[in-house]
């Protein structure tokens, strides 16, 4: 016991309880082990009681120092990521795509579809559109014809073969998969030979050799009409983005079209209306690629697409994802500028120097095919657990919304100590009115029905005032509410602890009573209320997620792990959208189990008759 | 007896008062202003300072003015109301829901009725399965089978019902199609009599089944935990010691005495789930019942319908409290006599 006194104590009572000490004959240890390390040592006898005390405390550290490593963006929304399945398979290209050799990549809405020099054509990516909708499913004619270029839309894919023959399959809701008449004729006779086809949200687009296009598919969304007679012959690039096209001809201008509508992408530049080589897009601008190398870009700009860096060279190819450009120079660079939220223009550094024969963009990934005929991607690769039916993040929500619950938690439970203690020290200690009109109190507020009088609390207070206000009205009402159990506990104890030797001498001292009763009698009340504590930890993440479940907690977009369930309500998300729920409510449940757990193994602990004594 | 009762029955009038005092009070926090809304229509037809007048005389009219104290007796009807009648809620006026627009008198009946079926129904299964099943592991307390259900118990009062609801419907509406995931009937269906019922019971069979599922855990719990507590006692080892039977030691000795902290959590329970549970339960099913009114109430901000819906809610969980005194009489002897 003696050189114990040298080491530092927390070093001590680790060491204490790593290596335990040698066994003592049960009157020896009456005497010499303080009751608080005889409970310590009843609470990890139990195994159950370790594991779920380790378990608690990993999900703990887990919500409240993964928040600093993974962002939360509470404006997050896109329409083209929503309810993604979990996994990273969005950049996972077939091996052997890349064995046989590279011809066409084209990237759709989480999936991309891959054809080979041999003709085949593979699909990756979340390529489940609807229950029935696979896209990677391919039609039998797919399958056995030559294929030579392909292109991947929001719903719906097209692939075309050395005859010129069309393929399209997916979604044919809106008409995306109904080839004009022409074409269907052409799929037939083979008089046109295709040069390009482009597919976009609900449409699409395909340009001939001999220089004439066609488009085709939502025409309610998109305006199809433009100046056939003037154009068709002298097409030699088109470019589709989320809800109209422009062509570019053969003398270098850039023409719209939609006649009819008016998009900001429809508003063609003057620059661009001469010398233009080629086009490329993103979901709401365009960019022209200019014989000297320079770029002009028009449309609309949401997240820096028209923050074009400088060039260390010209400029030979451009194309486009999402909210994105990737440019390949003359010199072999490959640059990317516009959003970067995915990392999809942080261009990996194995592609310096390399020579790169060609360059693929769509939706939030690139693809690089080098001249030795490997592949390299980067952007996104997919969602850890997936996203919600707004294209959230599910695994960032999960992980702030856990540390706004548990920080919920915790601080009513604060509130609730806090009144509960004053108030049961109070009323224990004096007794008499002051203890009749406290517990009558207490009695009113626990016949108050609770869920109800808190939604009715937070409707009433929550309604004009910021989100984290109500965060801070949510804690109070929870601990305003649920004093009353606490509060029954500590009085109790007070009245048997109050006629203690102990508390006699302080009174004889002449020790003020608040000073009594809050320094002296409530620290050795305060190890039974442990239970109780730990348990109104458990029940106030309950109750807050159930408030929030119900809508009247922590309103959204801030999530929590309630309010994330509300979204689960629905049985169409429970059925195929499984991951919105399945983690969160794991979480939860594991946490709310060890919370229950410690409560329950501490109540043992504390509890003399289960030491066999 | 007699005396003890009344005392309760006073003073539960008393907590009546303060809570119904204070909920008017936070009702009437919220900024509404009811002549404003009645006289909006006709801002444009009115010249501002006729209008004007129009509104205070209609504010004046509705008792907006007075001092809240006096709208309080009013809406309670401890006063004569603004007509000159006795018209409050011990006169069976409940408000006018402007959401239903219609008395909330009148929107009420179908909805309460159905959360009462819900909730006795789900009640009489959970106490039928948890108090043999919680005597069962208190005479067998640290066994095997006592262990795993203690186990089992923690996870099942440690998830939310909401979250049990989800899962439930995933399984058993969803994987195997057995139960309607939400909904009180058969949309459309004109059913009557036998037929209507079992078509009632067929939609109310899930939420039932999860209200019981999240009802078993805590329940059992309890009965365990009272009853170790009087099996631990020295009469019961008297009673073993003098020979009589188990089963008389267990059912008539110990029991007895484990029911009185049994009933008073059983009413407290039952009264978390009338109010909290079935608000849950209601909402995950789609069921037309008192929570789902209220939730439609609230974010509708239909106040005078909350309001009514929240004096029921109080008064059901104080009836509970009335009745756990009426069983304090009937179980321990000690009441009747002393008091």
């Amino acid at each position: 016991m003696e050189n114990n006194k040298k080491e530092f104590f927390l070093v001590r009572w680790i060491r204490r309880l790593i290596f335990p000490q040698k066994e003592l004959d049960i009157y020896t240890e009456e005497q010499m082990q303080s009751p608080m390390r005889l409970v310590v040592k009843n609470y990890f006898s139990k195994p159950m009681s370790v594991i779920s005390l380790i378990v608690f405390i990993i999900i703990a550290l887990f919500v409240f120092i993964a928040p600093h490593f993974v962002y939360l963006d509470l404006g997050e929304q896109d329409s083209t990521l929503v309810n993604i399945a979990p996994g990273y398979n969005m950049l996972k290209y077939p091996k052997a795509l890349e064995q046989n050799g590279v011809q066409d990549i084209s990237v759709g809405n989480n999936y991309s579809i891959g054809v080979d020099k041999e003709g085949h054509v593979y699909v990756w990516g979340k390529s489940k559109v609807t229950k029935i909708i696979d896209l990677s499913k391919l039609p039998n004619d797919v399958q056995k014809a030559d294929i030579v270029g392909v292109a991947a839309g929001a719903d719906h894919a097209l692939a075309y073969d050395k005859r010129g023959t069309i393929y399209a399959w997916g979604s044919d809701r809106l008409n995306q998969c109904t080839l004009p008449k022409e074409l269907q004729q052409n799929n037939l006779s083979h008089t046109m030979k295709i040069a390009k086809i482009a597919a976009s949200n609900q449409f699409s687009g395909v340009m001939t050799e001999d220089g004439r296009f066609f488009v085709w598919g939502n025409s309610n969304f998109v305006d199809f009409s433009y100046n056939a007679e003037e154009y068709d012959g002298h097409v030699v690039d088109f470019a589709l983005t989320n809800n109209s096209f422009v062509l570019l001809l053969d003398d270098g201008r850039v023409v719209r079209g939609g006649e009819h509508a008016s998009t900001t992408v429809q508003k063609v530049p003057e620059a661009a209306e001469k010398g233009v080589v080629a086009l490329a897009s993103t979901t709401n601008s365009v960019a022209a690629l200019k014989d000297d190398g320079s770029i002009v870009m028009w449309g609309a700009y949401t997240k820096n697409e028209n923050k074009i860096p400088k060039f260390s060279s010209k400029v030979v190819k451009l194309v486009g994802g999402r909210y994105h450009y990737t440019a390949l120079l003359e010199d072999g660079t490959v640059v990317g500028w516009g959003d970067n939220k995915y990392k999809q223009t942080t261009v990996p550094e194995k592609l310096q120097g390399a020579e790169i024969t060609a360059l693929y963009a769509g939706s939030f990934q690139n693809y690089a095919v080098t001249a030795d005929g490997n592949v390299t991607t980067w952007g996104l690769k997919g969602f850890p657990l997936g996203t919600d039916n707004l294209g959230r993040n599910v695994y960032s929500r999960l992980v702030n919304g856990g540390k706004m619950t548990m920080t919920i938690g915790a601080l009513s439970v604060v509130i609730e100590i806090i009144i509960g203690v004053i108030l049961g020290g109070i009323a224990g200690y004096f007794g008499g009115v002051v203890d009749m009109v406290v517990m009558r109190i207490a009695e009113v507020v626990s016949s108050m029905p609770f869920i109800p009088f808190a939604m009715i609390l937070s409707a009433v207070m929550g309604t004009k005032v910021s989100i984290e206000q109500r965060m801070y009205i949510i804690m109070v009402i929870l601990g305003i509410l649920s004093w009353p159990g606490l509060c029954r506990l500590v009085r109790a104890q007070m009245f048997s602890q109050r006629e203690m030797e102990y508390v006699v001498a302080a009174k004889a001292l002449g020790v003020k009573e608040s000073k009594i009763i809050f320094s002296h009698i409530i620290p050795n009340v305060m190890s039974v209320c442990l239970v109780t504590i730990t348990l109104a930890f458990g029940t106030a993440m309950l109750t807050e997620s159930t408030l929030s479940y119900l809508g009247f907690g922590v309103p959204l977009p801030t999530p929590t792990w309630g309010n994330m369930l509300t979204n689960a309500n629905n049985s169409i998300i429970i059925q195929n959208y499984w991951w919105n729920w399945v983690f969160v409510g794991t979480i939860f449940g594991v946490a709310c189990i060890c919370i229950n757990l410690i409560g329950d193994g501490l109540r043992d602990a504390l509890d003399p008759k289960t030491s066999g004594r | 007896m007699k005396k003890y009762l009344a005392k309760r029955v006073v003073y539960l009038i008393i907590v009546f008062l303060v809570v119904s005092l204070m909920m008017f009070f936070v009702y009437n926090l919220i900024p509404s202003d009811p002549a404003l809304v009645q006289l909006e229509p006709l801002r444009k037809a009115l010249k501002p300072d006729e209008w004007q007048r129009q509104y205070l005389a209609l504010r004046a009219q509705l008792g907006l003015d007075d001092p809240l104290i006096v709208r309080y007796a009013r809406w309670m009807g401890f006063t004569k109301d603004i007509d000159g009648t006795f018209n409050g809620i011990f006169q069976g006026n409940f408000g006018y829901s402007l959401g239903y627009k219609r008395d909330v008198i009148d929107i009420i009946g179908a909805p309460m009725l159905n959360t009462t079926i819900l909730n006795l129904l789900s009640t009489i299964i959970t106490l039928m399965i948890t108090i043999p099943l919680g005597i069962y592991c208190a005479v067998h307390a640290h066994s095997k089978a006592d262990s795993g259900i203690q186990a089992a118990t923690v996870v099942g009062y440690s998830l939310p019902t909401y979250l049990v609801g989800i899962l439930f419907i995933y399984l058993f509406a969803v994987l195997i199609p057995a139960f309607p995931t939400g909904g009180a009937k058969t949309p459309g269906s004109t059913y009557v009599g036998l037929h209507e019922f079992a078509d009632r019971m067929y939609y109310m069979a899930l939420p039932i089944i999860v209200l019981v599922f999240t009802g078993l855990a805590g329940m059992t719990r309890t009965v365990r935990a009272a009853m170790l507590d009087t099996l631990s006692q020295d009469y019961i080892r008297t009673a073993r010691a003098k020979g009589l039977r188990e089963k008389v030691v267990i059912y008539s000795h110990a029991w007895r005495n484990a029911l009185l902290p049994v009933s008073t959590s059983i009413m407290g329970w039952m009264i978390a789930v009338f109010t909290g549970g079935s608000l849950v339960i209601e909402q995950t099913f789609a069921l037309n019942g008192t929570g789902k009114l209220y939730w439609i109430g609230l974010t509708t901000t239909d106040y005078e319908l909350v309001l009514a819906m929240q004096m029921f809610y109080t008064l059901v969980s104080l009836i509970g409290v009335l009745l756990t005194d009426i069983s304090y009489t009937l179980v321990d002897p000690r009441v009747r006599i002393d008091k």
